[in-house]
């Protein structure tokens, strides 16, 4: 074996990376659906309409299921901060405990109080105590959301913190690290972007039924809610949220934002890389179409703006897998500005009446779930790899943070047992989900 | 503020092992009370909704010993590194039982699931149970505070010991014990027809055997940790929690006898409470002894978070647990009552 595989440092990152990739799959279609089943529920409580409970009840269901996926793929989530990151825990628990306690503490008692008796005891419960059970289970799967990005805004961006004789962290001022500026526009972020990947797939059930032409009503709800919820979600993850995002990466990550744009040299009037590939060792990028000054203005506000280039910083400092990040970062807006399209075209023929009967529009609608997914996967892998060398922003490298005493072997044996146990759970997933919408939101 | 988070930390995971404890009871039952198709679905629902609210309490006390413990939490968790992704596997198979088994109303698919919950349950009583074990047991701490566990070496419980040796594995027997006489009291009180009274039965029989079984634990102990029993009786912590269990014990006896059966279960409740909590008491302030001669034991206050965070932790946990207890209380009570045999446990659950 090489020295970089037998490095256990790696192999922690690889199971980490792997188990909150696949784990945050399901949380944000939970905290993207959520809201639809609170809005469903409260239209049938008031208009007293039965297709609302019928659209609630049915979503309820894959909800159910998805939110379980997320519970037990979440469990080894914390537990790893103490297996895999002990040197982590150690430095820095006096910090980021705080509000991995408070997650569960507020977060999760709340959810999982409600979630059963949201899932299967509408009869038990009434209408209108059902109705406050989503309620209950959408402000904690938020809630939840909250505490884990101020945790990793503190990742991002450490503000509040004090560093003690020992060298670990600990508090100077609570407030200031509730109130991580970072924290609020990765939140912004974040949960528009989990509602993108909710009302697509909303929107793709609908266009599913549809074009089947089956469950017509239903359909049409899903369609319109779906589209709507799309268009104006996948408008906010660009503007002003991901704008946002990005200044702020460039304000205090500028290593990042160099190296997410491929950019090596620094300079005034900065391009923006539409196209191209990273050539790390020959320090450039390959084949590239820019836009000539937009970088500077979008990260700093004039085109006249400096933007600095990687070799500014020592080499010790790059993130450690730029192509892997640029790709991240520009795929994720590829993707980003095609949703705006996509749902954008959807809307403009639900006005004129036609979304029912376009069929090769309600076949792209049907097709695009996926990729909601795919780019809230590489938004996480552009904010964590553009993170990189460092485990807490400039204070603490990821090498450090590993736990010593667990050796390669018995990392690459757990990765193994969990791709396994994945697998089965993913193959479960889609077999139910699959199920669930076969059977239709009229059998519920 | 060391001590009292240790002892919020020991009530907490305390909370866990009543609540979830009597699922794992039921479930290692599942097959013994539950001998048709349509009663072991009683037993799933007379588990109930709440089950996620139960395996909740530990996830809260692991983010509460981050915050409060992160030495504890680096050290212990990497140290039992693959008996903890064991446990978190069994967790991971047990939900999937719960939460999968219903969907289908197919006999081959309930079976299978039936099968993997209650296998996922009996290896959840055990594991827990030795790690009770290695708790008073300790560990093999090297000269930087370090260790890293094996599954078993030679049994022994001094020197380089593993997770399982034959007192931890001692410990987790009596665990398992005592968790399915607690299921069962539990299915007593929420079922009736013939799981009722299979449960009933065996409760009674079960609790029995746990009482030599208790003087045989308490004999070994004596002989892995002496220091453990001879501080019993300078700690009032540990006297109080002790007539909790006593009491626990009284009241389970009146009601198994008596066919009162939510007392029996508030009493098997407080009699594991009250014997876990008085271990905590008697441990304290010690959190990790060593089995090798050199090492000194690791005490709350070295592993313990800074001062600050601890105070300002203690003033957002009381409202968090209050609220918390509110929505159960919201909920719980369309949950009371007995669960009968029927075909709709399908869906009520």
């Amino acid at each position: 074996m090489n020295n970089a595989l037998s490095d256990p440092a790696l192999w922690h990152r690889i199971q980490f990376a792997f188990t909150i990739t696949y784990h945050y799959l399901f949380p944000q279609l939970t905290m993207g659906l959520a809201w639809f089943l609170v809005y469903w529920k409260w239209k049938a409580l008031k208009t007293g309409d039965e297709k609302f409970n019928q659209a609630a009840r049915f979503w309820a269901k894959i909800f159910g299921l998805n939110f379980a996926v997320g519970v037990v793929t979440g469990i080894p989530m914390e537990f790893q901060f103490g297996t895999n990151w002990a040197g982590f825990s150690k430095y820095a628990g006096g910090v980021v405990g705080q509000t991995l306690a408070m997650e569960g503490m507020f977060a999760f008692f709340l959810e999982s109080a409600f979630i059963g008796a949201l899932i299967w005891g509408e009869k038990r419960l009434g209408p209108r105590l059902h109705f406050w059970a989503a309620v209950g289970v959408a402000t904690g799967s938020w809630l939840s959301g909250v505490f884990i990005l101020v945790t990793n805004s503190f990742m991002q961006h450490p503000v509040g913190y004090t560093v003690l004789a020992d060298g670990t962290l600990a508090f100077d001022d609570l407030w200031a690290y509730l109130l991580n500026p970072w924290a609020f526009v990765q939140f912004a972020h974040n949960q528009c972007a989990a509602l993108v990947t909710g009302s697509f797939v909303i929107a793709a059930v609908g266009a599913f039924y549809t074009l089947r032409g089956v469950h017509r009503e239903q359909a049409r709800l899903f369609l319109n809610a779906g589209t709507l919820v799309g268009l104006i979600a996948s408008m906010l993850v660009a503007f002003p949220t991901g704008d946002q995002q990005a200044k702020f990466v460039g304000r205090h990550q500028p290593a990042t934002l160099a190296a997410m744009e491929g950019r090596f040299q620094g300079g005034r009037l900065a391009d923006l890389a539409v196209i191209g590939q990273p050539n790390v060792a020959q320090r450039r990028l390959e084949n590239p179409i820019q836009l000539p000054g937009v970088l500077s203005f979008l990260a700093y506000g004039t085109f006249e703006s400096y933007v600095r280039g990687l070799d500014e910083f020592p080499q010790e400092d790059w993130p450690d897998n730029i192509e892997l990040l640029y790709y991240s970062f520009h795929i994720m807006i590829t993707l980003g500005t095609a949703f705006i399209g996509l749902m954008g075209l959807a809307c403009l023929q639900r006005w004129r009446g036609r979304l029912q009967s376009t069929t090769p529009l309600l076949w792209m609608i049907m097709l695009a779930f996926p990729f909601p997914y795919i780019a809230n996967t590489l938004g996480w892998m552009t904010a964590e790899l553009g993170r990189q060398p460092w485990l807490v922003y400039g204070l603490f490298r990821t090498s450090e943070g590993a736990s010593k005493v667990v050796g390669s072997g018995d990392v690459i044996f757990t990765i193994i047992g969990f791709c396994g146990l994945y697998f089965v759970l993913g193959v479960l997933f889609l077999f139910l989900v699959g199920r669930e919408i076969k059977h239709g939101p009229e059998h519920a | 503020m060391s001590a009292l988070w240790y002892a919020i930390l020991a009530f907490m995971l305390t909370t866990y092992v009543v609540l979830d404890g009597r699922n794992f009871g039921a479930g290692i039952l599942h097959w013994i009370v539950a001998r048709t198709p349509l009663e072991r679905r009683q037993v799933i629902a007379a588990i109930g909704p709440l089950w996620t609210w139960h395996e909740v309490w530990l996830l809260g006390t692991g983010g509460v010993m981050m915050m409060a413990f992160p030495r504890f939490m680096a050290l212990v968790f990497s140290g039992y590194y693959l008996a903890l992704f064991l446990v978190l596997w069994c967790i991971l198979l047990r939900g999937m039982s719960l939460e999968l088994g219903g969907h289908i109303d197919d006999p081959l698919w309930q079976t299978f699931w039936d099968v993997i919950f209650t296998v996922s349950n009996a290896l959840l009583g055990i594991l827990f149970g030795a790690a009770f074990g290695n708790v008073v047991r300790g560990v093999p701490l090297a000269d930087d505070g370090s260790f890293y566990l094996t599954f078993f070496t030679n049994f022994r419980v001094t020197g380089h010991v593993g997770l399982l040796d034959w007192y931890t594995v001692a410990v987790a027997l009596f665990a398992v014990v005592v968790l399915t006489a607690h299921g069962a009291t539990y299915l007593t009180m929420r079922t009736e027809g013939p799981v009722h009274d299979r449960s009933r039965s065996l409760a009674w029989r079960l609790w029995l055997a746990t009482i030599p079984l208790f003087f045989v634990i308490s004999a070994l102990t004596w002989l892995v940790r002496p220091e453990v029993l001879t501080g019993l009786p300078q700690r009032p912590f540990a006297w109080l929690n002790s007539l909790i269990a006593v009491a626990g014990g009284v009241a389970l006896a009146v009601g198994l006898r008596g066919g009162r059966e939510q007392l029996a279960l508030r009493g098997s409740t407080l009699l594991i409470y009250g014997v876990i909590m008085t271990g905590a008491a008697a441990l304290f302030p010690v959190m990790l002894y060593s089995t090798l001669p050199s090492a000194q034991p690791l005490n709350a206050v070295a592993l313990a978070a800074p001062d600050h965070s601890l105070r300002i932790a203690i003033a957002w946990w009381l409202p968090a647990m209050l609220l918390s207890l509110g929505y159960v209380y919201l909920i719980g009570r369309h949950y009371s009552g007995k669960v009968p045999v029927d075909k709709d446990n399908q869906t009520i659950y």
